[in-house]
């Protein structure tokens, strides 16, 4: 199966079209459902991943929308090779990482970078910001001085003093824009972020969206958003692929996605989110 | 019961402040009624101090903050008039909670039967039998659909969306007057959130119970509610009944919540952060009271 069956491609992507950095097919992968374990033997597999294909063009942001359950950060943490798939290719510049070894994704490692749902679990709590952001870059040879981390706090909008702040003294936006600081700061290909603003109130929301994509414009770089809100993803991103019980329901440009939903299940996402206007039917 | 009659609204939050022991102000000056029945929404940001209101009304604030004026009336009753004893009595007999964090609210070691049965026999003094069979029957009303099984499981056994419809069954059980819903639906995913929302609007009209609604979602405050409060730094900035908040906003702070909710409906209107500017203008003027209530305590 190509990815032209399942996808709808705009005008617009008919004449340029997008070289893809990632190009994924019929990637599948299970978990051991250990509650259901029996006594002797192996456990019965739970499937999360049920055959996605998949491109994630590069230079755009692709917005991968869904339940919790369905799959999308299973299949970010593909992309990043924080997991192995069962099966199926995962293609990074033409060349299959799904199954490479830890040191040969060492190399790789700097390129495909992650910004967390949860800050406060993923930026170590004894250090100072400057320090979580300076370690990986001097981990890889990118300098990783506390004038690198300034000058990398100042990509992301945030004043030099705050490189001396620990991450509980910071808001939930702030502690956003330090994660997003710690990836940049690796002059990555690829950035992985998932859910990265469902903790935020809507004015930091605001803020750490505009801030991504400015950042994407600037650096080149090429984006996978998880989300469970559409009216985000249709705001920031070029494209979206819609999951379903580890299935991809629709997948196409923004633009042609929203015009027309073709599955239910993206129709069902749609009608969910209560829009900031008044609608007396919405709950009936 | 006995006040309804002579007073119209379930509760009455009069000029309440709130303040660290270091005199900072948290809360300045809170006023908001509600009425029987009535959904009002609590909208802020962050450090707006809109959870601390619905804590201070059911009595549950930190043990180092101070209330340093106001009242709080439940049914006309002045809450800040009684003993402890009192107050803890009358505030369980007729108001109830929704947290935002159905995990942590529920007791991870028990079973969800006694967790909402207990409360009912313990505080309303009914019989064992009779919690059983309304909680029974609440969990079939908030759609569980094996009441029986959810009683005997434990909650990490459930999903969110089931952890939120366990403690909104607990809330209505005692057909409380009051419900403080303290940003229920943050932690879950629209198409559960859209059926917990839709959940408590049911049971709230068929039961008149009113809902203080803590919210930060511009778009469950178009939906949920008849009334707002927009809170910024402790303080009222606007209240007035939802329709006109979302057709004509008074306060420019209202109109920048609603400009930074983004919405896949609307591209022409492309959300933005409250401007910076306009904060540094209200702590302006939020500092210049401050002094001035300073220098009015001295």
């Amino acid at each position: 199966m190509t990815a032209q069956t399942q996808t709808r491609t705009t005008a617009s992507e008919a004449v340029a079209p997008a070289p893809s950095l990632f190009s994924v097919r019929d990637l599948r992968l299970s978990f051991p459902d250990l509650a259901r374990k029996p006594l002797l033997g192996a456990a019965p597999r739970n499937e999360v991943l049920k055959g996605l294909s998949f491109d994630i063009p590069a230079g755009q942001i692709t917005g991968i929308v869904g339940e919790s359950g369905s799959g999308k950060s299973t299949a970010g943490r593909v992309l990043v090779r924080l997991l192995e798939p069962d099966s199926g290719s995962v293609l990074y510049e033409g060349r299959d990482i799904g199954h490479l070894d830890e040191s040969a994704l060492r190399p790789l490692r700097r390129d495909l970078q992650m910004i967390f749902q949860d800050p406060m679990s993923s930026l170590n709590p004894r250090h100072k910001v400057w320090r979580i952001i300076a370690q990986p870059m001097k981990r890889y040879g990118l300098g990783g001085t506390r004038a690198d981390a300034i000058a990398a706090l100042g990509k992301v909008g945030l004043p030099a003093a705050f490189a001396e702040r620990y991450p509980h003294e910071l808001s939930g936006g702030q502690r956003q824009r330090v994660g997003i600081a710690r990836a940049i700061a690796l002059k990555p290909r690829f950035i992985l972020a998932d859910e990265i603003v469902s903790g935020l109130d809507v004015s930091s929301q605001a803020q750490v969206l505009l801030l991504l994509k400015q950042l994407a414009r600037e650096m080149g770089l090429t984006i996978a958003f998880i989300s469970h809100d559409l009216s985000v993803i249709r705001h920031l991103c070029d494209r979206v692929i819609v999951l379903n019980r580890g299935e991809i329901v629709e997948q196409g440009s923004v633009d042609a996605v929203f015009r027309a939903p073709a599955s239910d299940v993206t129709r069902t996402l749609l009608t969910a989110i209560p829009l900031p206007e008044l609608d007396p039917d919405w709950l009936s | 019961m006995t006040g309804s009659h002579t007073h119209p609204n379930t509760l009455d939050v009069m000029q309440l402040g709130i303040a660290l022991p270091n005199g900072h102000r948290l809360l300045r000056d809170v006023s908001l009624s509600l009425r029987p029945g009535e959904v009002r929404a609590l909208v802020g940001e962050s450090g707006a101090g809109k959870s601390m209101i619905g804590k201070a009304v059911l009595g549950i604030l930190p043990q180092n903050l101070r209330v340093t004026g106001g009242e709080i009336l439940l049914e006309g009753q002045h809450l800040g008039a009684m003993t402890p004893w009192t107050r803890r009595k009358t505030v369980a007999q007729s108001a109830a909670l929704i947290p935002q964090d159905p995990l942590t609210a529920l007791n991870p070691a028990r079973r969800i039967g006694p967790q909402i049965t207990d409360p009912l026999v313990r505080i309303h003094g009914w019989s064992r039998a009779k919690a059983r069979d309304t909680a029974l029957a609440l969990l079939d009303r908030v759609h569980i659909r094996d009441p029986k099984r959810v009683m005997e499981s434990y909650p990490h056994e459930l999903s969110g969306g089931m952890r939120q419809r366990v403690l909104i069954a607990a809330a209505f059980a005692p057909s409380p007057r009051l419900i403080v819903a303290d940003e229920p639906t943050t932690a879950l995913d629209v198409t559960v959130q859209k059926q917990i929302l839709r959940l408590i609007r049911e049971l709230q009209q068929e039961t008149g119970t009113a809902v203080l609604f803590v919210t930060h979602d511009m778009g469950v405050v178009a939906k949920i509610s008849q009334k707002v409060t927009v809170l910024f730094a402790g303080k009222v900035m606007e209240d007035a009944p939802t329709e006109r908040i979302f057709t004509d906003p008074a306060h420019p702070y209202t109109r920048a919540l609603i400009a930074a909710t983004p919405s896949y409906a609307d591209l022409d209107r492309p959300f933005s952060p409250v401007p910076q500017t306009l904060i540094a203008e209200l702590q302006g003027a939020i500092a210049r009271d401050d002094a001035r209530h300073q220098g009015a305590a001295r």
